[in-house]
């Protein structure tokens, strides 16, 4: 009987402890955890991490702080109270500032994991935000400067992936409700999965400037099933197009026809360009794929110019980067010639949307002069911009996303032709230029590009395909030499004094031409 | 004339080669070549920030009055990249600097050279340089 009863005992108890374990989740394969996948957090930790009444645009939800409420200093509390009455001018998310950690975790919004065993890398639909997690014991390079994300250094305690996040600046909230905290925060945070489809997130925030002891957040984060990739949401770029400051261009953007002027579009133009040979002594991974991991950068060359260019104000001659056609001048229509040359004029300088702080789009990602880190975890090359924009390279999908979603950014398909990486792109929006002097990219463009691994970086080319702008498909080409070091971060709008300048002379060149009428 | 001088000799040495690196604009859509300007002045505030940092600093003019002065440099990221810590440059510190004015005629300029008094150059090159 006694046994019996230990048994029965045993069972419940077993049950219990099974979900603990987690026996049934996917790991990598050496038994690690495999957090990779589409997450959003289920909470209401957003609007406030504290219990909350509804107010509007806030719905109603309970503490996921251990013990209920944060244990304020009572002048902190204070200054959260002032932020929470004050919120709608106040709160940095309404400015569509970098949300910081962990605001970022319980935002409705989803987002992607990608795992690699030296990196973990989180990239959010809000905005392109993104974290890079360093992962295999990388000391931290940069220590002391603070940044609105925080950097971030992981590791694994058993099942758990625990990440230590310092250097977070003082700007950000960490909900809606002004809750904050201080420079010298240090925020631990822990994500167990509990099965194939939960990860429970916690995160122990120390700052004893702010708080009177620890506390920690706990809610779950739950696998999305309803997508294969994350959508674009840019929050600033809405508020602008929403409220007149960045301007709709008919003939470029979505769904903009083909200009029934235009020369007819050769598709067939400089389709055999060779390839540069690809060394033997390039890294590979375990399994002989190429590695490309690591940190890039172009110096902005072409960000200046595509063409070959003679002495222009401060930049000085270049060759260009345009290898097909081999007279390295760009193919345009006329009307988008006239264009580019316009957009040179001072007051054109407001429309660039990198002026703006909105991602570069592509192929200029890879040319702005700032670095960008490539990850190749399983199934995907995941692009972190240190702009503060990403992009993830499908490996396995073989199809775009249908015609009508057009994302900034695109939509990227890889797949390799030997020790090639050969990246399909479609879906733009049309809204980027494909450089600072004002080079002319339109929806209609298709992208393919080119990573040819060399010894000590690869090659990029991009041939981009733009039957509304150009007359046939035109092929750019440039080194990509790797890089020592680790990504910062580059808080653009956040910071952002130059648009108001850009603004005045646009203005200024406005009312001219409205008094010459 | 002087001016246009400083920023002849600078141009020759290339010390205007594009820029701040970082650049997220059209450096000529917001700052004039045919406006160089040289200040000197003490520094009220550096902002280390991207997409570009910003140097405050007051500036006496010729009837005595201050005007404050915004100067924009180089990404903090680009700076920290070669060692540079915002101490490097505490307020009160007296600076030189060269650089050109913005078009919509604010206080504002980009600068491309930043002197102390005793003539070291500050954020160009490798900090260590100057450390030493």
């Amino acid at each position: 009987m006694k046994v019996r009863q230990f048994l029965i005992c045993l069972v419940p108890l077993l049950a219990g402890a099974l979900p603990a374990m987690a026996q049934d989740i996917p790991r990598t394969a050496d038994g690690t955890p495999f957090l990779q996948g589409i997450w959003q957090a289920q909470t209401r930790a957003a609007f406030s991490l504290e219990d909350h009444v509804a107010r509007h645009n806030m719905q109603a939800g309970l503490s996921v702080v251990a013990g209920g409420s944060i244990p304020y200093q009572d002048w902190a509390r204070e200054k959260q109270q002032a932020n929470f009455a004050n919120r709608a001018e106040l709160d940095p998310l309404n400015k569509c500032y970098l949300p910081g950690v962990p605001r970022i975790m319980a935002m409705p919004w989803p987002f992607q994991i990608f795992q690699t065993p030296e990196h973990v890398a989180i990239t959010f639909e809000w905005t392109q935000v993104y974290r890079l997690i360093y992962a295999g014991g990388q000391e931290q390079m940069y220590p002391g400067f603070e940044h609105w994300m925080g950097d971030s250094r992981g590791h694994w305690e058993g099942d758990t992936f625990v990440v230590v996040v310092r250097d977070s600046n003082d700007r950000s909230w960490m909900d809606a409700a002004g809750n904050f905290h201080s420079i010298g925060a240090v925020i631990t945070e822990r994500y167990t999965m509990e099965d194939a489809d939960t990860i429970r997130y916690e995160a122990t925030i120390d700052d004893p400037e702010v708080f009177t002891e620890s506390w920690t957040i706990s809610y779950p984060l739950v696998r999305q099933t309803d997508m294969d990739r994350l959508l674009e949401y840019q929050c600033q770029a809405e508020v602008e197009e929403a409220n007149g400051a960045f301007e709709r261009v008919d003939n470029l953007w979505y769904p903009a026809p083909i200009p029934e002027e235009n020369i007819p579009f050769d598709a067939s133009a400089g389709a055999d360009l060779p390839l540069p040979a690809v060394p033997a002594d390039i890294p590979r991974h375990a399994d002989g794929t190429p590695d490309l991991t690591g940190l890039y950068t172009q110096g902005g060359i072409a960000n200046y110019g595509l063409e070959k260019r003679e002495n222009l104000a401060l930049f000085p001659p270049a060759n260009g980067v345009i290898i097909d056609p081999v007279d390295g001048v760009l193919p345009y229509q006329r009307w988008a010639r006239a264009e580019m040359l316009e957009r040179r004029e001072p007051w054109r300088g407001y429309d660039d949307p990198t002026a703006h702080c909105f991602v570069a789009g592509i192929p200029r990602s890879h040319y702005v002069p700032s670095p960008y880190m490539i990850l190749q975890p399983p199934g995907y090359t995941v692009v972190l911009h240190e702009r503060m924009s990403y992009r993830v390279i499908d490996m396995n999908r073989r199809e775009h996303l249908p015609d009508s979603i057009r994302l900034w950014m695109g939509d990227a398909l890889g797949h390799w032709e030997g020790d090639v990486l050969v990246i399909e792109s479609a879906n733009y929006n049309g809204k980027a230029w494909q450089n600072e002097l004002g080079d002319v990219t339109s929806h209609a463009q298709t992208v393919r590009e080119y990573y040819i691994p060399q010894a000590d970086g690869f090659v990029y080319r991009a041939t981009v395909s733009d039957p509304i702008a150009y007359s046939r498909p035109w092929t750019m080409q440039m080194p990509m030499p790797r890089q020592d070091g680790e990504l910062l971060e580059v808080a653009c709008l956040e910071d952002n004094n130059d648009l108001e300048h850009l603004r005045d002379v646009r203005d200024e060149h406005r009312a001219t031409l409205s008094e010459e009428q | 004339m002087k001016l246009q001088g400083i920023a002849r000799l600078l141009l020759l040495s290339c010390i205007f080669y594009p820029v701040s690196g970082f650049s997220h604009h059209s450096f000529s859509a917001e700052f004039d070549i045919e406006q160089p300007i040289a200040l000197t002045g003490k520094v009220t505030r550096m902002q280390w920030s991207n997409p570009h940092g910003w140097i405050y600093i007051d500036v006496e003019n010729d009837d005595g009055s201050v005007t404050n002065w915004a100067l924009e440099t180089s990404a903090a990221n680009n700076l920290i990249r070669r060692g540079w810590k915002r101490e490097d440059l505490p307020a009160g510190t007296t600076i030189v600097v060269e650089g050109f004015r913005a078009r919509n005629g604010t206080p504002t300029a980009n600068i491309r050279g930043i002197q102390l008094e005793d003539g070291r150059r500050l954020f160009s090159g490798n900090a260590e340089e100057l450390r030493n």
